[in-house]
């Protein structure tokens, strides 16, 4: 019996490690990207003289060879399970699973202090100031708008052990606020108006580091009151305009992603249908298309995303509504546009929207030469201001 | 190639496996050849840049152990000559920049070279030390076959992190061994547990150790004493696993190299547990160093000296830094205080006692060998014993604990003779005849193969992470 377990123990251990290099050889090609880690996978490296040479080769294969390896997805995704669900660690893929009803990210202990926030923010401000000058220029106004990120928004709910950094937030937030005021830039702080409503739970996704639907609309608000307030004439889109609805599908959001859509919940996805709806004509990155403002799964039981709203990140989008009575915005920042994208183009004869970390055909100081926009709107949430690539670009050069 | 990489265990491995015992059992130089060319493989993998300065320290090694046998002219001579080649490869590789660090530091103006340390080199180039004054000793024949002598030296399964072999260790399995389907099955079963403790339990507690000495002003107490217990039980975990992988490899081709621990956590003196950590090391600076100084046999003025320099070179063998030579020189302290003043007082102390004694001063010890720099040292140690910046306990020692709980419960049996005291009750049973416990051959098999995959997902998880041991 002995020499039976041990024959049938090494045959089975030599097939499962020559299983994966044969499953790798006819597999690898399939993938080219991990869906639920958001990223590519390694490419297979060249075979060089040079990277043999310096062990370069050898790494780059393992990280191909790791990314292949078959059945890689539902390893991990086991894995993930296993760790939520058996061993109830309170952090999984980089996700707190201990925040209520909420996923947030975990964050390092390590804080930047006020003091650091302040010795960079100089030149960024300077930047966002050349821009304001700019857009003044060529006849517009220009407004910085701020959004807390999900996780700043959902600070609260982070357990007492972790750290939400909530004062290096605050402290940061009213660095950059203060920094942008002192030159002049109109900024309108969306974590204040969200305060001021109340601070709803329900403006933010639980499984999403955006907000929702909700606070998109409520950002459109206050974004209106703001140009009404500076004189603008422009029609809004009221509560009475709008049905919101909640889509039926499974909503996939960037944290629950990482968790493999394991962590269960009822969070979906929101859109709201005009009642009298303002018809326009869309371009994306200078093509045509018949692309809806919300794209909707074909069936309710297939899963949505974020993406749903405008289609997702673009370089250049144009919503054309025929009205030249109205004043033009240009709409620049990060994912947090889109939502606000599919409101904002209602209230003005022409929007542009642009996604500076896709866009690479001009530079912004050109394309506002070019445009002559009413209105630019920079749009960003807080974990980027102090970012100075993608959207914080504003003023390449001097 | 770390055994924790996916290419050594789902490409390397199988194709050494496979090309190894596709050859005839008969045909031993054939079957030593192709270890000695999946070594040769192993080793460029890292970059075949260090293929030279390994087959220069092998052919020290062969050329000195030919000169040097006992009935050659100047044999005493040419042993010199091939040890003090040796020691200048080492010394230029691992400490030129730690020696021209410390003269710019001193003022002197001097440039600091940047120098890669060759993977293992303070293995091999140990290994090659010992075969040559072993030869010269006449404790073992000159190697006639240069191919022989290399396969001692670049052995794939301990090349990078040992153990340190002597050749007595190896001479006679590299001409008779046979390998067997027991063997083998044992050895392959050691090496799975072997990974999963480098891959499930060191690695994990890694993150707390790494949290923890990361921390500077944020250290509590708390949060100290758990860096440093997470620090010990990681690099015990880490290096022993990598022990159990080597040795298990090595038996599944038919060889039986020493063992490097024996439950060193259970020592209840620092002199008890050098005896039961990194034995081969231990039994090396024994053995080459100590004793040729005078060892025991010479005044206590004199024996103070030898321990002085055995644990000031041990500690520079780990590393060209100060905190490492700190580490030595306190180990040194240590064995002498046991010698020569506490020690017979020691004995008299319940063993639970002695036990604690021990463990505070081998975690302490790991902490000057885990810091950075003397700065960190004085941190670390201070924050231990109650000057923590943070305080008594803080959010992130509690999430530290939450979130790799399972680990640190299961570590501690773990570092037990836990798995032999159960191994020792099942043969006992087997042996008497008892069906259960053969079926439980089984569940061990079982649990191996069990513990390879999920040591895999890990490992697709989180990447490969470095064995601690590689640095030096």
């Amino acid at each position: 019996m002995e020499r039976n377990f041990q024959r049938a123990f090494l045959a089975v251990v030599l097939a499962v490690l020559l299983a994966v290099p044969a499953g790798v050889a006819l597999w690898s090609h399939r993938e080219t990207s991990a869906y639920y880690e958001n990223r590519a996978l390694a490419e297979r490296p060249a075979l060089t003289w040079a990277g043999l040479w310096d062990g370069t080769f050898g790494s780059e294969l393992e990280s191909w060879y790791s990314d292949h390896a078959p059945g890689r997805t539902t390893l991990l995704k086991w894995d993930t399970a296993v760790q939520m669900e058996v061993l109830r660690r309170p952090v999984v893929n980089g996700i707190v699973l201990d925040a209520g009803d909420v996923l947030v990210p975990f964050l390092e202990y390590q804080e930047y202090t006020p003091v650091a926030y302040s010795s960079t923010v100089g030149p960024i401000a300077e930047e966002f100031a050349k821009l304001d000058a700019h857009v003044e220029a060529n006849g517009g106004s220009f407004y910085f708008v701020g959004f807390p990120e999900q996780r700043v928004y959902f600070q609260d709910a982070f357990p007492g052990y972790l750290n939400s950094h909530e004062d290096e937030a605050a402290a940061a937030d009213a660095i950059f606020r203060e920094a942008l005021e002192a030159e002049g830039v109109a900024f309108l702080d969306m974590r204040e108006v969200y305060d001021g409503l109340g601070h709803p739970a329900d403006f933010y996704s639980a499984v999403d580091h955006h907000y929702n639907y909700y606070g998109a609309y409520a950002a459109y608000r206050a974004i209106l009151d703001a140009l009404t307030a500076d004189g603008w004439d422009v029609p809004v889109l009221t509560e009475e305009d709008l049905t919101f609805q909640e889509l039926p599908n499974p909503y996939i959001g960037s944290r629950n992603r990482k968790l493999y859509n394991l962590w269960p919940n009822e969070d979906r996805a929101i859109i709201a249908a005009q009642a009298a709806p303002v018809p326009f004509t869309r371009y994306d990155n200078g093509t045509r298309t018949d692309k809806p403002l919300f794209v909707l799964p074909a069936a309710e039981d297939l899963p949505t995303t974020y993406d749903l709203y405008m289609g997702g990140d673009f370089g250049e989008t144009i919503l054309d509504t025929g009205r030249p009575e109205l004043p033009d915005v240009l709409v620049f920042g990060d994912s947090f546009t889109n939502a606000l994208e599919t409101l904002l183009y209602a209230s003005f004869d022409e929007m542009h929207a642009l996604d500076l970390r896709h866009y690479t055909e001009k530079t912004l100081k050109d394309y506002i030469t070019d445009y002559q926009p009413d209105i630019v709107l920079c749009v960003m949430n807080d974990t980027f201001y102090y970012t100075p690539t993608g959207n914080g670009d504003v003023w390449p050069g001097p | 190639m770390a055994f924790s990489s996916m290419t050594f265990l789902f490409a390397f491995l199988p194709a050494a496996v496979v090309c190894y015992f596709l050859l005839p059992a008969k045909w031993r130089t054939a079957r030593n050849g192709c270890l000695l060319l999946f070594s040769l493989a192993f080793y460029a993998w890292g970059g075949v840049r260090l293929l030279p300065l390994l087959a220069l320290s092998v052919g020290i090694s062969y050329v000195g152990g030919r000169l040097a046998a006992p009935g050659r002219p100047r044999a005493r001579a040419a042993m010199a000559a091939a040890v003090a080649l040796h020691v200048v490869l080492l010394g230029y590789f691992k400490y030129t920049g730690f020696f021209l660090e410390n003269l710019a530091a001193l003022g002197l103006s001097v440039s600091v070279p940047k120098i890669l340390l060759p993977a293992g080199i303070s293995f091999y180039t140990f290994q090659g030390i010992a075969y040559v004054v072993d030869v010269y000793r006449g404790t073992v024949p000159a190697e006639r076959s240069a191919a022989r002598l290399a396969l001692f030296m670049v052995f794939f399964p301990q090349l990078l992190q040992g153990p340190i072999l002597r050749y007595q260790d190896m001479a006679a399995d590299l001409t008779a061994r046979r390998e067997t389907a027991a063997d083998a099955t044992a050895g392959a079963i050691r090496f799975c547990f072997g990974l999963a403790k480098k891959v499930l339990l060191a690695d994990a507690l890694g993150q707390i150790a790494d949290g923890a000495f990361a921390a500077g002003g944020r250290l509590t107490v708390g949060l100290a004493w758990l860096g440093a217990l997470a620090y010990t039980l990681q690099l015990y975990f880490d290096f022993s696993g990598y022990t159990d992988m080597a040795l298990g490899l090595g038996r599944v081709f038919g060889f039986r190299l020493p063992e490097n621990f024996d439950y060193p956590y259970v020592s209840r003196s620092a002199t008890e547990f050098w005896r039961r950590w990194h034995r081969t090391l231990s039994f090396w600076f024994r053995d080459y160093v100590y004793i040729p100084l005078g060892g025991n046999r010479c005044s206590r003025r004199r024996q103070v000296f030898n321990l002085l320099v055995v644990w000031m070179l041990t500690g520079l063998w780990h590393g060209s830094a100060w905190n490492f030579v700190l580490w030595g020189l306190y180990y040194a302290a240590l064995l002498m205080g046991e010698k020569f003043l506490w020690g017979k007082r020691l004995e008299r102390l319940p063993g639970a006692v002695r036990h604690v004694y021990a463990m505070v001063l081998v975690t302490v010890g790991w902490v000057l060998f885990r810091s950075a720099d003397l700065g960190q040292v004085g941190q670390m140690v201070s924050a231990m014993f109650g000057a923590a910046p943070g305080g008594a306990w803080s959010g992130e020692a509690a999430y530290y604990v939450r979130q790799y709980a399972w680990e640190l419960v299961l570590a501690i049996p773990a570092a037990l003779p836990v798995k032999d005291w159960l191994a020792a009750r099942l043969e006992a049973r087997r042996a008497a005849g008892s069906r259960a416990a053969v079926t439980l051959t089984w569940g061990v098999g079982l649990l191996a193969f069990a513990l390879l995959g999920w040591s895999v997902v890990r490992i697709l998880s989180t990447g490969v992470q470095s064995f601690l041991y590689f640095q030096f």
